[in-house]
C-alpha cells in the first residue's frame, strides 16, 4: 500500500484549470518531491489532497483511506505545513500550539513545545501577531510535527526561514523519516527537492510531466554558467552548451550535460572567475523536455 | 461538536458579547426607569397619543396602554429596539461565525486538523446558539428585575407571549445571517445587509400596519407573524407561528450546514 496515492484527480474552477489528471504513488517511508514553477498547481494538488477543496474528478488516498471520505481519520495520521501560515491574531504561538495539542490529544504537550521551540529558537509567548514571517513559518513547522504524524505533507516549508533554520528543519526531517514518517514535499527550489527527497514529481500547467529518480532529474538538470575569461576571443562551447552570449570578456550559457564534462571542460579554458548557478524553473522544464 | 474548538470560540466571542448584552440590559434599564414618569403624566400623555396621526401611532404599535401599563410600554420600545438591536448581534455574528475563518485565513489551519466538516460546522452553530441564548436571557433577566422594581403590576402572560415570539424571531434573522454567509464571499462585511434584512422586515411590517392599502405587505416581514406589541393590553402566543418560524429556521441552518460541507475553502 502507498502512502499516498493519486489517481487521475482533477480540480477545474468553471472553465479554469487547477490540476488536470494528477497521478502519482508516494511509497511508504520515502521523501518525495513536488516540484513545479509558480501556479503549476502544486497548492491545489495539496489543498484537493488535505480536503479543502472538493475535487473535480479523480481519487486520492493516504494510507489507503480515501481523502474525499475519510478525511477526519486521515488526518490524525498527517502533519501538514501551508506554505501561507495565517493563524488567531489572538493568540501567542504558544497558545496556538497548545490549541492544536488539544485537539490531537498530544501527551505532555507542554514539553514537546517548549524542546521544539528550543531547537528552532522560537520565542512562545509573543503574539502570533508580532511574529516575522520566519518565526509564523517555525510556529507551522512545530505544530505541522507535534502529534507525531505518520505522513509529513510540506508546501514550499522553507520560505522565510534562514539558511541556519533551512539546515534545521532538513535535519529534523532526516531525523523523522529514519524512524518511517513518510514526507512529501513541496518546492519550487530545485536544490531542496536534490537535498532532500528520494523521487519527485514534476508539474506543469496543472499536469504531471514526469516522476523521476533523483539521480535521473540531475543527469538531465541545465546549470546557467557565467565565465569571465582573460581574453575577448570567441571560445569553443562544450557540448550541452545553449543560449550562449558574449560581452567582451564574459559570457553566459546554459548547460545540460554532466558536470563532471563541464569541470573538465572549465580546466581547459583560461578563466578569471566562474558561477554556475539554477536558471528558473520555466527554462529547466523546456530543457528538460527538449532533452 | 468538538469541545475543544467549542470553548475556544466561546472565549473568542466573549468581548463582543459582553459588549452587546451591557448595550441590551443599559438599554432595558434606561427605557424601563423612566416609565414612572410616563405614567405620572397620564391624561397628558393620552392627549399626546390623540393628537398623533392614526398612522405613525399604528406603525409604531402605539396605543392607549403603551403609556398606562408598563407592559405595553415596554413591548413598544421591546419590538422596535431591543428585537433589532438583539437580531444585529446575533445575525451578524451568525454571518461570520464560519466565514470569519476564511477571511482571517485561518480556515486552512481549522480544517486540516482531524475533525469532520460537519463536526466544525455543529460546533460553530452550536456557540452561536450559545451566545444567542445567553444575550436573550441576560436581556429578558434585566426586564424581569426593571419590571419588577418600576412597574406596579405586570401581566406576565403578555411578557411571556412577546419574549417567546421575540425569540423564535430573532433566532429567524440569527440563520437568516447564517444562509447569507453561506452563499456569498466570506471577504464582504455583513454588517450592511443584516441590518438591511432586519430594519427592512421591520419597516414592511409598520407601514403595513399604518395603512390597509398596504397591507399585504406585512406577509413577507416576520414580525407580521411574531407579534411583539401588547392591543389594548392583549398579546396571546401563537405558538403555530413560533413552530412555522422555527421550521424556516431549522430550513435555513440545514442548507447552510450541507453548503459548508461541500465548498471550497478560500486560502
Amino acid at each position: 500500500m502507498s502512502a499516498i496515492e493519486l489517481s487521475s484527480l482533477s480540480k477545474f474552477y468553471g472553465n479554469q484549470r487547477g490540476i488536470d489528471g494528477v497521478s502519482f504513488a508516494v511509497k511508504k517511508g520515502e521523501i518525495f518531491g513536488f516540484i513545479g514553477p509558480n501556479g503549476a498547481g502544486k497548492s491545489t494538488t495539496i489543498r484537493t489532497l488535505m480536503g479543502l477543496l472538493a475535487a473535480t474528478s479523480g481519487k486520492a488516498t493516504i494510507m489507503g483511506m480515501d481523502t474525499s471520505v475519510e478525511g477526519a481519520r486521515i488526518r490524525e495520521k498527517i502533519g501538514y505545513l501551508p506554505s501561507e501560515v495565517d493563524y488567531y491574531s489572538d493568540m501567542s504561538s504558544r497558545e496556538l500550539l497548545l490549541y492544536h495539542a488539544a485537539i490531537y490529544k498530544v501527551g505532555d504537550a507542554a514539553h514537546k513545545i517548549q524542546e521544539l521551540a528550543t531547537y528552532f529558537q522560537l520565542e512562545l509567548d509573543r503574539p502570533i501577531d508580532d511574529l516575522s514571517y520566519g518565526n509564523k513559518k517555525k510556529c507551522a513547522i512545530i505544530q505541522s510535527v507535534l502529534h507525531d504524524p505518520e505522513v509529513l505533507i510540506l508546501d514550499e516549508p522553507t520560505g522565510g526561514l534562514d539558511p541556519l533554520m533551512q539546515n534545521r528543519f532538513f535535519e529534523l526531517l532526516e531525523r523523522l523519516n529514519k524512524k518511517g514518517v513518510t514526507i512529501f514535499f513541496s518546492s519550487h527550489v530545485l536544490s531542496e527537492i536534490q537535498r532532500m527527497c528520494d523521487r519527485a514529481a514534476i508539474i506543469r500547467a496543472g499536469k504531471i510531466t514526469a516522476v523521476e529518480d533523483i539521480t535521473t532529474l540531475l543527469s538531465k538538470q541545465m546549470k546557467t554558467v557565467r565565465l569571465v575569461t582573460n581574453s575577448v576571443n570567441n571560445m569553443v562551447l562544450p557540448e550541452g552548451a545553449l543560449n550562449h552570449h558574449q560581452s567582451g570578456q564574459k559570457h553566459t550559457f546554459d548547460y545540460v550535460g554532466p558536470t563532471q564534462d563541464l569541470i573538465v571542460w572549465l580546466n581547459s579554458q583560461a578563466i578569471i572567475d566562474v558561477t554556475l548557478s539554477e536558471p528558473d524553473l520555466e527554462s529547466i522544464f523546456m530543457n528538460y523536455y527538449q532533452s | 461538536m468538538n469541545s475543544v474548538i467549542f470553548k475556544k470560540e466561546l472565549k473568542r466571542n466573549r468581548k463582543n458579547t459582553a459588549i452587546w448584552s451591557a448595550i441590551l440590559v443599559g438599554f432595558t434599564a434606561l427605557i424601563l426607569s423612566i416609565f414612572p414618569s410616563f405614567s405620572e403624566m397620564g391624561e397628558e400623555m393620552a392627549k399626546l397619543m390623540s393628537s398623533l396621526p392614526e398612522e405613525y401611532a399604528k406603525a409604531l404599535g402605539m396605543d392607549e396602554e403603551t403609556w398606562s401599563s408598563i407592559i405595553g410600554y415596554y413591548g413598544t420600545y421591546y419590538g422596535i429596539y431591543i428585537t433589532l438591536l438583539m437580531g444585529i448581534f446575533t445575525a451578524s455574528t451568525g454571518a461570520t461565525i464560519i466565514g470569519k475563518e476564511e477571511r482571517d485565513g485561518t480556515a486552512e489551519f481549522l480544517l486540516t486538523r482531524p475533525i469532520s466538516r460537519g463536526s466544525i460546522a455543529a460546533t460553530k452553530l452550536g456557540v452561536l446558539g450559545t451566545l444567542f441564548v445567553i444575550v436573550y436571557g441576560i436581556q429578558m433577566l434585566a426586564a424581569v428585575i426593571g419590571l419588577l422594581i418600576f412597574g406596579e403590576e405586570v401581566n406576565w402572560s403578555v411578557f411571556i407571549a412577546m419574549h417567546v415570539h421575540g425569540f423564535f424571531l430573532v433566532g429567524f434573522f440569527t440563520a437568516s445571517g447564517v444562509f447569507m454567509s453561506s452563499f456569498l464571499s466570506p471577504k464582504l462585511n455583513y454588517m450592511g445587509p443584516v441590518v438591511g434584512l432586519i430594519f427592512g422586515s421591520y419597516f414592511l411590517n409598520a407601514i403595513s400596519m399604518a395603512t390597509e392599502k398596504v397591507s399585504w405587505l406585512g406577509y413577507i416581514s416576520p414580525y407580521h407573524y411574531l407579534n411583539l406589541t401588547a392591543k389594548n393590553g392583549v398579546l396571546e402566543l401563537n405558538l403555530i407561528t413560533c413552530f412555522g418560524a422555527s421550521v424556516v429556521t431549522a430550513i435555513l441552518l440545514w442548507i447552510s450546514f450541507k453548503r459548508y460541507l461541500s465548498r471550497d475553502i478560500v486560502g
